[in-house]
């Protein structure tokens, strides 16, 4: 099916907003009667695939073009194998240099894409399927999609600023990337009356610090600094090569935009 | 060489059972609880009722954090409470693992490629995971080159994985468009000649976008004239001409390629089937345009051998019973009907090329165009896939054009030959200028040692010894791929290994490179194995048969400047040994090109060129090459030719691997028949004194 333009672009927001109200559940519990409190959280992680599939199914038409297709595919799976490889050593770190090349290569939408068909693919060849695969689909997507929306550079000296901008956005990337997924998955990992627990009555300044706390021990201190030097490194010995190597082969100026 | 993979024929149902997913999914789960449980005594989370366990004093945090309390008494009730607040979570993880017991989901995108509203995203996922297990291969590979170019950095792995899988991608995409995927509509031919090109010229244009173009890529400005090519139904013809000429750019050019998917240009009347192949895109003229492309291997879009014949009428939505009584006819036609359940990658290089016949051959088309189909085959393979090409020009009315420089495999059956050179697209006799069937053919590795004899010979007594191995015996995978060989080669000569496929000759040479199995290898009197890195490279130097695994740089300059920093030479020693190679004076504009260009933008025989010349930074004492002339045209063999004699003439001593028999006894002083692991005559230099 293709959409036209008018039809397709609400919708795709639509689709993010969807997921990120998702990931922002937490926030908007508190909205909801007491009765219903019980079911929020299964609503949510409802939310998340509905998304999903929305946005999936309004920007298959996209992916119509052969080359985009084939670079998608392969990209994928390069991607998904990096994933599998990396699960020992803590996981996604290495993939981001991919979806970050592939984003400013080859622009967000196709970013967007690479990063749900590498989580799809790699939980496919695991058999590691959960309630958390749509929510790191559309994290890992958006990472790549952030990386198709930075400037375009220009200057004497462009090559050099766009991997030193690639590598700040990188960084951000990385702890952005745990903090989302840390923010959905927050209540469910400590439930409800602990120290950090998340408290509906409570202010949004100390629930914001009970988040920050879990997030500080779960994650931001290891996994996604960890996440953010390999990221750095990464593309400053191969960013340069890579995307030369991706924008060698051109895809049609008007396939994904 | 690799054995290869077993013929499993695919199972299609997406239901079956695994245990590992459900294993895995409980030990999620019950993770999950246990993580939770940790978090709930950390943050005072277990108090409850029951009985005190432990009793941990309550810890209260400063500001921030203020209203966040630690520890605390950790009581049974509390316990409980944590464990089984947990359990509505667990089971849905628990769920999920069934649900991934149940089912294979990679089933699911193969369905889902056949059609329906998902199928661009389902046809990605078929090829990443059709990829996937190609990529273990491809590492492996380049993780070889790497090594063997002295480099560590991740950039000399990761660069050379990509390019492969850009290149992978573009052939799987250009396979997929001219099989007419994504087309809105579909074209039919008119009663006209199905190809007639008047006055055209083939041209790659200046970049629109020139931000993003690479500059000195050798294409730009390239132009090719094509003052009449009009072929009518019922007949094949043979477009010939050296690799670089233009072969697959004509061919391109037909298909719709060149214009739609290449970034190509295209002036003058151009008419296929009676279309204007200026304005239609390949993928609208799918219905009645076959396209075999070069290398269809790397251009296969499915799991298995059936689903890949049947692509072009699935993409273009025809019912499934139909798609599949095609496929029969197309496979029956072209002989690979008992190969239609196999999963694709396990097809023989021959396989693959009739299987990319049948499936362009599934549509009925009026036009079939072929590139390159005879390389990489063995005798019986070619002559079965000429045999084929001539029933369906002359007994079946296609349209048949065919790319191939090897003219005289074909010529007998050709009606008329296009000849490329120059620029231009001359019209000669089908036999014109080559040799009868099969002389011609200087690749072939079925000709036995008894033709070659005559070149296997003495050792140059001349010259001291430069490598001297004894007794080198390598197993792999239980079995024997080199046997108790010894081999001494001398300053300043050229020694040829020739034998079939899978003798061990790329194994030998590999064994020479980086001595690890049983046996001695000595460069200079000293024993390899024991040499690091740098002296390593110092002593011997191996070029392996996939050479552009060593690029990783983007300009020739760099990756020249990359090799003379990892081999600790001087600056410039690559650089000097490249332009020598390729007779470029330092400071000419030819120099200037080579080295402004993109490594992989050079022309094939320039890059291998650049390969040598990469590998010897280090200025080795022994030069050895895999398959030098693997995939390159008389001109570019005779580059490398020229760089091997400089090479040895500087009193180095190079051995070569090759099928080439003509190449060999033209450069070789001495050629070693290698047959099941074991040398011929003349390896041992003590042998011929004696």
């Amino acid at each position: 099916m293709k959409w036209s333009p008018r039809v397709q672009t609400p919708l795709v927001w639509g689709g993010h907003l969807l997921a990120a109200t998702a990931f922002a559940w937490p926030l908007f519990a508190p909205a909801v009667p007491t009765e219903a409190q019980g079911a929020v959280p299964f609503v949510a992680l409802a939310l998340a695939p509905l998304a999903a599939v929305t946005l999936v199914f309004v920007l298959d038409g996209s992916v119509r073009s052969a080359k985009v297709l084939a670079l998608l595919g392969t990209l994928t799976a390069v991607g998904a194998a990096v994933r599998v490889v990396g699960t020992g050593v803590g996981g996604i770190e290495a993939v981001f240099v991919l979806l970050i090349l592939a984003g400013r290569a080859y622009g967000a939408r196709f970013g967007f894409l690479l990063g749900v068909f590498v989580i799809l693919l790699s939980s496919t060849l695991q058999g590691g399927f959960g309630p958390w695969t749509p929510f790191q689909m559309f994290a890992c997507g958006w990472v790549g999609a952030g990386a198709g929306l930075l400037p375009r550079l220009r200057g004497p000296r462009a090559k050099l600023a766009e991997i030193a901008m690639l590598a700040g956005y990188g960084v951000l990337a990385s702890y952005a990337f745990g903090l989302v997924m840390n923010f959905w998955y927050w209540p469910f990992a400590v439930g409800t009356g602990a120290g950090i627990s998340y408290e509906p009555g409570a202010t949004l300044g100390e629930n914001l610090g009970s988040f920050l706390l879990y997030s500080l021990i779960t994650s931001t201190a290891s996994w996604d600094t960890l996440r953010a030097i390999t990221t750095v490194i990464g593309l400053a010995v191969a960013g340069p090569a890579v995307l030369a190597a991706l924008r060698r082969a051109k895809l049609p100026r008007d396939a994904l935009r | 060489m690799i054995p290869p993979a077993p013929s499993t024929p695919t199972s299609h149902a997406v239901f079956r059972f695994r245990a590992a997913p459900l294993r895995h999914a409980a030990i999620l789960a019950i993770g999950f609880i246990v993580v939770r449980v940790l978090y709930r005594i950390l943050f005072h989370g277990v108090d409850g009722s029951g009985t005190v366990l432990v009793d941990l004093p309550v810890v209260r945090l400063p500001a921030p954090f203020a209203h966040v309390t630690m520890l605390g008494p950790i009581t049974s009730g509390g316990l409980w409470n944590s464990v089984e607040s947990a359990l509505p979570i667990a089971a849905v993880i628990f769920a999920f693992g069934a649900i991934n017991a149940c089912i294979d989901l990679s089933k699911l995108f193969a369905r889902g490629a056949r059609g329906g509203p998902l199928r661009g995203a389902a046809r990605t996922l078929v090829i990443a995971w059709a990829t996937v297990p190609a990529l273990g291969d491809a590492v492996r590979q380049v993780a070889l080159a790497r090594k063997l170019r002295g480099s560590r950095g991740a950039a000399a792995l990761l660069v050379p994985l990509l390019e492969r899988t850009v290149e992978r991608a573009v052939a799987i995409a250009a396979a997929m468009e001219v099989r007419g995927f994504g087309a809105q509509r579909s074209v039919d031919a008119g009663r006209a000649t199905p190809i007639e090109f008047r006055h055209v010229v083939l041209a790659y244009g200046a970049c629109a976008d020139a931000a993003d173009a690479d500059p000195g890529a050798p294409v730009e400005g390239w132009t090719l004239a094509v003052e009449e090519f009009v072929v009518p139904a019922g007949s094949l013809v043979l477009v010939s001409g050296p690799t670089g000429s233009g072969k697959s750019t004509m061919l391109h050019a037909l298909s719709g390629l060149h214009t739609h998917f290449d970034d190509g240009e295209l002036h003058g009347f151009a008419r296929v089937g009676g279309v204007d192949r200026r304005t239609v895109p390949p993928r609208e003229t799918a219905g009645f345009i076959g396209v075999v492309l070069q290398n269809p291997r790397i251009g296969f879009a499915s799991e298995t051998v059936a689903d890949e014949i049947g692509f072009a009428p699935t993409a273009r939505g025809v019912v499934a019973s139909i798609v599949a009584a095609r496929v029969a006819e197309a496979a029956a036609r072209v002989g690979v009907t008992a190969l239609l359940d196999r999963d694709i990658r396990a097809l023989s290089a021959g396989e693959a090329t009739l299987v990319a016949i049948a499936a362009a051959l599934v549509e009925r088309p009026r036009i079939l165009l072929v590139d390159e189909p005879l390389a990489d085959l063995d005798r019986e393979a070619r002559l079965r896939i000429r045999t084929l090409l001539d029933s369906l020009a002359h007994e079946h009315g296609v349209c048949v054009v065919v790319a191939e420089h090897r003219v005289g495999e074909l010529a007998a059956v050709a009606d008329a030959r296009f000849d490329l050179g120059d620029g231009r697209v001359v019209r000669v006799a089908p036999g014109a200028g080559a040799a009868p069937a099969g002389e011609e053919d200087a690749s072939s590795h079925d000709r036995g040692p008894a033709a070659t004899g005559a070149s296997t010979g003495e050792a140059r007594s001349g010259g001291e010894a430069r490598l001297e191995a004894r007794g080198i015996h390598v197993v792999l995978g239980g079995r024997v791929a080199v046997d108790e060989a010894s081999l001494d080669l001398c300053a300043g000569e050229i020694v040829a290994l020739a034998g079939p496929n899978g003798a061990g000759k790329s194994t030998l040479l590999l064994a020479l490179a980086l001595p690890k199995a049983a046996g001695a290898v000595r460069v200079n009197g000293i024993d390899v194995a024991r040499l690091r890195r740098r002296a390593r490279r110092a002593a011997v130097a191996l070029v392996p048969e996939a050479s552009d695994d060593l690029l990783c740089a983007t300009s020739t300059e760099e990756e020249c400047r990359r090799a003379d920093r990892e081999a600790g030479a001087p600056g410039g020693t690559t650089r000097a040994r490249f332009l020598a190679f390729l007779g470029a004076g330092d400071g000419t504009s030819t120099a200037a090109r080579l080295l402004a260009s993109h490594p992989r933008d050079l022309s094939t025989g320039e890059r291998r060129c650049l390969a040598i010349a990469i590998q010897l930074a280090a200025d080795a004492s022994v030069l050895l090459i895999d398959e030098p002339t693997r995939g390159l045209d008389a001109r570019a063999r005779s580059l490398v030719a020229a760089a091997l004699r400089t090479a040895a003439g500087e009193g180095r001593a190079v051995a070569i691997a090759t099928h080439d028999h003509a190449f060999a006894s033209e450069l070789a002083e001495r050629t070693i028949e290698m047959r099941d692991g074991r040398l011929g005559a003349g390896a041992l230099r003590t042998a011929v004194r004696s």
